[in-house]
């Protein structure tokens, strides 16, 4: 199991459009995925469960994977982090 | 059952209608339709919770696949009209509630609660429904607490397919849909089942439902209030998509009436063929140009079929608003910039830069006691840089590829246009330092919508190269009426003689120095305000382009002199009422062949 801490940086947060790369994305890999925000958490791969985080810009986000190819769930989840979901930041 | 008593409770707890009885609301898509009413309630009101026998959870569960099932084959034909229709982009929203149908926090959690609690689907759904959006609509962001709609919507589908299985059929071809408010998903599924037409008590001429209905053909009634308390299912109702009335239960007298006018408006929609290509101009040969006001790519054949010569008003807010996200990139604005600048070209095509703020969605989720006082239009644009210059980049990429003009909206002082240059010559200068093309001599214009714009129209004339009268935020601003507040949207008019002076004062000022003046406000639309806009001396009208055959009838029906005169009498007039019958007497003699929709049903 591994995890890391990332920053909602696109200005407008996590409304659908993020929510549905964030579901596709990790649905192509095994690895279970659990997204903490404060004192909740939600399962990764479920468009409601990330909607309803409700991280708006600067939310620091925990994302823990767990199975086989964790590493590289990780990596490909950190990239679109980073990338802002090709929005605005 | 518990869907039946809710079904009896809906229609029994109204008061019966009266007989004739009429509910003004806002026309969206002209054209009249008269059919039996079918009540589209929201599924606001609450599922109960009914036990399922131990034997039947099998059956229950499969209730709820069926209903899944028939709501992707909803979405999917959704998001397929959506693509053509709208564009790929207007889609995503469609295609993340099609991603929430199986959903691992939805579809496993309802079959679960079915089978632990032994309770009915609906129930369920709305349960697990309810927990999720609770989550959402406590989030202090404005943006996200609206996007728990989404799961209201998909609830709502889902919970439809469920009752419909077994009491409700589907919404009835040739019956008129009332609603609370519609999406242009439902306005697509409607059209396509051959309702007749609609009445809902929100929404707005801008709304997406809005445009969806007029690219559809279907006649369409916003901002209606209450009609949903005022109709029941199968009562007869007329939906005047042309006076923006709702007419519930005619009398004879009535229906005959309105069954002529729907036969007359059928045939003027022919002759209107006709008139498409005929020049726009009065009998004394003065020219007046027919744009068309448009928010969306899609919209652009509608240009051709009626007649317009150019984009009068691209507003570019809907861009953004159906992404639902803070910005489009500046590479998607200037591709999409550019294809319609192509498909207008000859004709020009002028892009109103972002007019947020007002009754507008500000993706900032910023929130104001006044907004239509506060921070909107170029005040917001020209504090955020970076909404304003990749959008300025955009356009002007785009205006290589043919004429292009940029509209500035809500301007109050000179200085904001002033100001506004000067970001623009700044990137003018960015892009031909980058070698990029684009048109150097763009003309610039500002909506004229403050009072203050059209009192110093003689200053503003000399620094812009058109200008554009706004007739809805004008005549708000100059009456001091919220039209859209029942108890003073009386004393909105804008035909008030204090409205059309200020008309005046705005193409005196522009035709001193020889520009030009458009007016793109729901005025246009109004065929009484046509020949006093004339002769007001208005050069361009613009609107909406279902409207633009009418308005070119009445144009090719009168001389610019008469409407000298007329706007004399409007600009002296002290009685609307009165200054209303004589114009409507005015547009009959003139045979204009429209004064029929303007007045009352025939006798």
């Amino acid at each position: 199991m591994i995890e890391k801490e990332v920053t909602v940086t696109n200005r407008a947060g996590l409304h659908t459009r993020p929510a549905s790369m964030i579901v596709r994305t990790a649905s192509q890999f095994q690895s279970e995925f659990i997204i903490q925000k404060d004192d909740y958490e939600i399962n990764g791969k479920s468009i409601i469960g990330v909607m309803t985080l409700a991280a708006e810009q600067g939310a620091t986000l925990t994302l823990i994977f767990d199975g086989s190819d964790e590493q590289e769930a990780l990596k490909a989840m950190e990239t679109i982090f980073e990338d802002g979901f090709g929005e605005v930041k | 059952m518990p869907g039946v008593q809710i079904l009896h409770a809906m229609t029994d707890s109204q008061t019966p209608s009266e007989p004739n009885a009429i509910t003004k609301g806002i026309g969206v898509s002209p054209g009249i339709a008269i059919g039996p009413a079918y009540l589209y309630a929201r599924v606001s009101f609450d599922v109960e919770a009914k036990a399922v026998d131990p034997a039947e959870i099998e059956h229950e569960k499969q209730r709820f696949e069926d209903a899944i099932r028939k709501a992707e084959r909803d979405l999917h034909k959704i998001i397929a009209v959506t693509r053509e229709k709208l564009g790929e982009d207007s889609a995503t929203i469609f295609e993340a509630q099609l991603l929430m149908l199986r959903d691992q926090a939805m579809y496993p959690e309802v079959v679960a609660f079915i089978e632990s609690k032994g309770i009915n689907a609906g129930y369920a759904v709305q349960t697990v429904m309810s927990k999720h959006r609770q989550v959402m609509e406590a989030s202090d962001s404005e943006y996200l607490r609206e996007r728990s709609n989404d799961l209201l919507d998909i609830q709502d589908r889902i919970i439809r397919h469920l009752r419909r299985g077994r009491i409700l059929s589907a919404v009835d071809e040739e019956t008129i849909v009332i609603a609370e408010n519609l999406t242009a998903a439902d306005i697509i599924l409607f059209s396509r089942r051959g309702i007749l037409g609609c009445a809902m008590d929100f929404g707005g001429p801008t709304s997406h439902v809005s445009i969806m209905a007029r690219a559809l053909g279907v006649p369409a009634l916003v901002s209606m209030h209450d009609a949903t308390t005022r109709v029941s299912t199968g009562d007869l109702v007329i939906v005047d998509g042309i006076r923006g009335e709702l007419i519930v239960n005619p009398d004879e007298k009535t229906l005959s009436a309105y069954r002529t006018k729907q036969k007359r408006y059928a045939r003027l929609q022919q002759q209107d063929r006709q008139l498409v290509d005929l020049p726009s101009e009065t009998l004394d040969g003065h020219a007046v140009a027919l744009q068309a006001n448009l928010e969306l790519r899609e919209e652009l054949p509608l240009l051709q079929q009626n007649g317009a010569k150019g984009i009068g008003l691209f507003r570019t807010e809907m861009l953004l608003l159906m992404e639902g996200r803070a910005l489009v990139t500046e590479e998607e604005q200037a591709l999409e910039y550019s294809k319609v600048i192509e498909a207008v070209a000859p004709h020009t095509t002028t892009f109103r830069i972002l007019d947020l703020g007002g009754d507008k969605l500000l993706p900032m989720g910023h929130r104001e006691h006044n907004p239509f006082l506060g921070w909107r239009g170029i005040r917001i644009m020209l504090d955020k840089p970076e909404l304003l210059i990749p959008q300025l980049r955009a356009i002007l990429r785009a205006s290589a590829n043919g004429p292009t003009r940029i509209l500035l909206p809500m301007v109050t002082r000179i200085g904001e246009v002033r100001q506004f240059k000067k970001v623009l010559a700044e990137t003018m200068a960015a892009l031909a330092e980058e070698g990029t093309p684009f048109d150097s001599d763009i003309p610039v214009g500002v909506m004229v919508e403050v009072p203050s714009v059209a009192l110093q129209a003689g200053l503003f004339a000399e620094e812009v190269d058109f200008f554009s009268v706004g007739t809805n935020d004008l005549t708000q601003y100059v009456l001091a009426v919220d039209r859209g507040n029942d108890m003073v949207a009386e004393i909105y008019d804008e035909l008030h003689p204090a409205v059309l002076q200020l008309i005046r004062l705005t193409c005196d000022a522009a035709h001193a120095v020889g520009i030009p003046v458009s007016l793109c406000g729901e005025l246009a639309t109004n065929l009484r305000a046509v020949p006093v806009l004339l002769g007001l001396g208005v050069d361009t009208l613009s609107a909406s382009p279902v409207y633009l055959p009418a308005i070119k009838r009445v144009i090719r029906a009168m001389k610019r002199t008469e409407g000298q005169a007329l706007a004399d009498r409007a600009l002296t007039s002290s009685d609307p009422e009165e200054f209303r019958v004589f114009m409507d007497r005015w547009l009959e003699e003139h045979a204009c062949g429209v004064s029929f929709f303007l007045e009352g049903p025939a006798d």
